[in-house]
C-alpha cells in the first residue's frame, strides 16, 4: 500500500509527475552508470578474488595461493580489501572502472587480489592467512611493519612482492590516489 | 627577539587561523600537480611575518626534510630533519621551524638548539590536515636561513581521534637512549610524552561538540644541567609527542625533560646516563 509519503510524486500536480519520474529515473541511471555492476574490483583488471572463510566467527582471507601465483608469474601483488557495503570502496572501484583503459597497462606487473569483506567485519575478526599462519588484522599489520595496525579502514590496499615483503607504506583508505596520475604514483612506488 | 617568551605564543595565535585561499583542484578537489619546492600563499604570509625580507637559501640548503609523499594516517606523518653541518661553537643550527602550510595552525614547532646536540637532526610526527607542504627552516647562529620542503598527500590529521585508552597516563614522560652511549659524540635519544594533543577540531560523536584543544606547549631537554634544546609546540604535533634528537655526553649525567601543556600542567621525565 502506498501513502503520500512513500510516493513523493503524488504531492505534485499531475502535469509535473512525469517530469519528476523522468528526473528520478535519469538520476538513478546516472548513479548506476557511475558504479560497477557488483561490489568488487572491475573484471577488466582480472583480479584474483579471495572470499573469506571461517564465518561467522571470523573472516579469514588466505593469501597463500595469490603469493604462489605471483611467484610463478614474476609479479608483484596489489591486494585490495573492499567491503560490500562501503561507499568509499564503490567510489574507488568506479574510479578504476572509469579509467580502466588508461590504468590497466600500468598494472601489468601486479597480480591484483580482491579481498571481499563487509563493514560488519571489524579488525579483530578479520584474519589474513599465509601458509600455516593466520593472524588477526592488527597482528598481521605489525608482523609486516605496516603502520596501519591501529585502525582497519575500508578500502585498504597493500603492495607486496611475491614473498610478502611490503613494497611501500600505504595510506589508510584510497582517497589519496583516486586520480590517474596519483594511481600511477602508487604503482611506480613513488614516495 | 621575536621567539622569546610570550612573543612565541602571540605569533602562534596569529598564525593559527590563516585566511584560506582558493587553489587549483584536480578531480576530488585536491591539488596534485604540486612540486615539493613550490611556495604557497600561506607560506608567503608566514614567511613575511617571521622572517620579513631575510633571504632563505633553498638551492644549496644545509637542511634536508624527509617526509613520505603519503603517510599511513594524516594524524601521524613521520618527519625527519637532517642538518648538513656539524654543530660547533663557531657555527651551529640555532633554531628549527617546522611548518605545515595548510594546517589550521601552521607553525608546528620551533626548536631552539645549542651545540650540545652535536648534530642537529630531529625526528618527530606531525598532523597534516590536507594536501600540503611541510617545511623546515633552519636558522644558523650566524643568521643564515636554510629551507627544505616536501609536499604531502594526506588528510584529516587535525580531526582524527587520538587513542584515549589510558587517560591516567597523560603526562608520562619517557626518555630513551636506544643505542650505546658514546662519550663526546652525538648520541641519539628520544623523548615521548603520553598526551592526546587534542587539536580542538575533533568532534565528540556523543555530545556533537568539539573536544577542546589540549596539547603539549613545550618540551625542554637538558643533560647534566646543560640545555640541549627547548621546543615550543602546537597541536600540529601528533598525539603522544615524540622527538628523536642527539646529545653529546661528556660524562655521566641525567637526561631530563620538562614538559608543559596548554592547561599549564607540568610533567617531567629523566634518565640516568652512565
Amino acid at each position: 500500500m502506498t501513502t503520500p509519503f512513500s510516493d513523493p510524486t503524488r504531492a505534485l500536480p499531475r502535469s509535473l509527475r512525469g517530469v519528476w519520474s523522468r528526473a528520478a529515473l535519469t538520476l538513478c541511471m546516472a548513479v548506476l552508470a557511475a558504479m560497477p555492476a557488483v561490489a568488487a574490483l572491475p573484471a577488466a583488471y582480472s583480479p584474483l578474488v579471495v572470499q573469506p572463510v571461517g564465518g561467522p566467527a571470523r573472516a579469514e582471507f588466505d593469501l597463500t595461493g595469490a603469493l604462489a601465483r605471483a611467484r610463478a608469474e614474476g609479479r608483484r601483488l596489489y591486494v585490495y580489501l573492499g567491503a560490500s557495503d562501503c561507499a568509499f570502496c564503490r567510489r574507488y572501484e568506479a574510479f578504476l572502472a572509469a579509467n580502466a583503459s588508461e590504468l590497466i597497462p600500468h598494472f601489468s606487473n601486479y597480480l591484483i587480489v580482491d579481498l571481499r569483506s563487509s563493514l560488519a567485519v571489524p579488525a579483530d575478526r578479520l584474519y589474513i592467512r599465509v601458509g600455516h599462519q593466520s593472524l588477526p588484522y592488527a597482528e598481521f599489520q605489525r608482523s609486516i611493519g605496516d603502520e596501519r595496525a591501529r585502525q582497519l579502514v575500508y578500502p585498504s590496499v597493500w603492495l607486496f612482492d611475491a614473498s610478502l615483503k611490503p613494497l611501500m607504506q600505504m595510506p589508510a583508505g584510497t582517497g589519496t590516489f583516486q586520480t590517474v596520475p596519483e594511481q600511477l604514483e602508487i604503482l611506480r612506488l613513488e614516495q | 627577539m621575536i621567539w622569546k617568551n610570550a612573543g612565541v605564543w602571540s605569533l602562534m595565535f596569529v598564525l593559527a587561523f590563516p585566511v584560506s585561499t582558493p587553489s587549483l583542484a584536480a578531480v576530488g578537489g585536491l591539488p596534485t600537480k604540486t612540486a615539493h619546492t613550490d611556495s604557497s600563499p600561506e607560506w608567503e604570509r608566514l614567511r613575511e611575518k617571521i622572517f620579513q625580507a631575510r633571504p632563505i637559501e633553498v638551492h644549496d640548503s644545509l637542511v634536508q626534510l624527509i617526509v613520505p609523499l603519503r603517510a599511513a594516517y594524516g594524524a601521524s606523518v613521520p618527519v625527519g630533519v637532517v642538518s648538513r653541518l656539524p654543530q660547533t661553537e663557531a657555527r651551529y643550527v640555532k633554531r628549527l621551524y617546522l611548518l605545515v602550510d595548510k594546517n589550521p595552525s601552521m607553525l608546528a614547532a620551533v626548536i631552539e638548539l645549542t651545540p650540545e646536540v652535536g648534530q642537529a637532526d630531529f625526528e618527530t610526527r606531525l598532523r597534516v590536515d590536507e594536501y600540503s607542504h611541510v617545511r623546515v627552516i633552519s636558522e644558523l647562529s650566524n643568521g643564515e636561513l636554510h629551507m627544505d620542503s616536501r609536499y604531502v598527500k594526506t588528510s584529516g590529521g587535525c580531526s582524527a581521534p587520538p587513542n584515549r585508552s589510558a587517560p591516567h597516563l597523560i603526562g608520562k614522560t619517557v626518555l630513551r637512549v636506544p643505542d650505546a652511549v658514546t662519550m663526546n659524540q652525538p648520541t641519539p635519544a628520544d623523548v615521548t610524552v603520553v598526551h592526546p594533543n587534542d587539536t580542538g577540531f575533533e568532534l565528540n560523536n556523543v555530545s556533537v561538540m568539539f573536544i577542546p584543544p589540549h596539547f603539549i606547549r613545550s618540551i625542554k631537554v637538558s643533560f647534566a644541567g646543560r640545555k640541549v634544546f627547548d621546543a615550543e609546540l602546537d597541536f600540529s604535533v601528533s598525539e603522544n609527542p615524540t622527538f628523536r634528537f642527539n646529545f653529546v655526553p661528556h660524562g655521566a649525567g641525567v637526561l631530563r625533560a620538562d614538559v608543559e601543556d596548554s592547561k599549564e600542567a607540568r610533567f617531567a621525565g629523566s634518565l640516568d646516563v652512565p
